[in-house]
């Protein structure tokens, strides 16, 4: 776990863990919650197996769809644990994801209330990192963000 | 998403350049018109006006005309995007989570 890198959350659900898998694993089940509405989630492959395809498109009109996901499972231990990745695409080719690749280890276990839900998410270097360092900008940066907090302070007064 | 990348890269560039930053600052205190700002840089207004196209064209200021009178304004969710890319993730995942959440404790669910 790379503080800079990667970041966890963690929650208890009131559903049973059952539910919780379920809303992962079924595709009309997981259109549902993938995405932020107003935009559409359409599923093409939810395999959930480890090497299974994750491929999901999204939709501003629900008409045309363009990709959001196009990643695999690694890991499945059913109503467990849930790891995929989106650095291999859906077909295994090593990908680069915008803006970030990551991998995504999801896990559920019994809480008195229903699920404890926990997700860690790892990244790779942003592309956007890089791109900082290529400018020079290591410099500078200092600088800005003096400056976006002297921007925001300003905006208190 | 797609265009997350190329909006980073424009708000970078534009942001690498002293007189721009301090431009963005300036706009910190709120819109003012070219005029204004020109007159805080030892430059020649073309000169100035480059940067300020640049700005615009990065989406890190907007720029609006009123008679003779162009006023530059900030556009502070633009410039959020060079804020933190990890709280950006954080943030999808999080709301990921409540709607992952209401959906399962939804009564209609259950069923």
């Amino acid at each position: 776990m790379n503080p800079e890198l990667d970041l966890t959350l963690e929650r208890v659900i009131r559903a049973p863990r059952a539910a919780v898998w379920l809303a992962w694993t079924d595709p009309s089940r997981f259109e549902q919650w993938w995405i932020p509405s107003p935009l559409t989630c359409r599923v093409d492959r939810l395999e959930v197996r480890p090497g299974g395809a994750m491929v999901t498109r999204m939709s501003e009109d629900g008409t045309n769809f363009v990709p959001h996901m196009d990643a695999s499972f690694l890991v499945v231990e059913d109503r467990e644990r849930l790891v995929f990745t989106n650095a291999i695409d859906s077909t295994w080719r090593p990908a680069n994801p915008q803006p970030v690749a990551m991998t995504a280890e999801i896990t559920l276990s019994d809480h008195p209330d229903g699920t404890n839900y926990h997700v860690t998410v790892t990244h790779a270097d942003p592309q956007a990192r890089a791109h900082h360092e290529q400018l020079g900008f290591l410099e500078g940066w200092g600088t800005v963000t003096d400056q976006l907090a002297e921007i925001a302070e300003s905006q208190g007064r | 998403m797609a265009n997350y990348l190329a909006a980073l890269d424009e708000v970078f560039v534009a942001l690498a350049d002293p007189t721009r930053r301090e431009v963005v600052r300036h706009l910190g205190r709120g819109p003012k018109s070219v005029g204004d700002l020109a007159r805080e840089f030892p430059m020649t207004l073309p000169s100035f006006l480059k940067h300020v196209r640049t700005l615009e064209a990065s989406g890190l200021i907007s720029t609006a005309k009123s008679g003779r009178v162009r006023t530059c304004e900030l556009r502070r969710d633009r410039l959020a995007v060079v804020d933190d890319w990890l709280a950006d993730q954080r943030r999808i995942w999080e709301e990921r989570t409540d709607r992952l959440e209401s959906l399962v404790t939804d009564p209609k669910e259950q069923s």
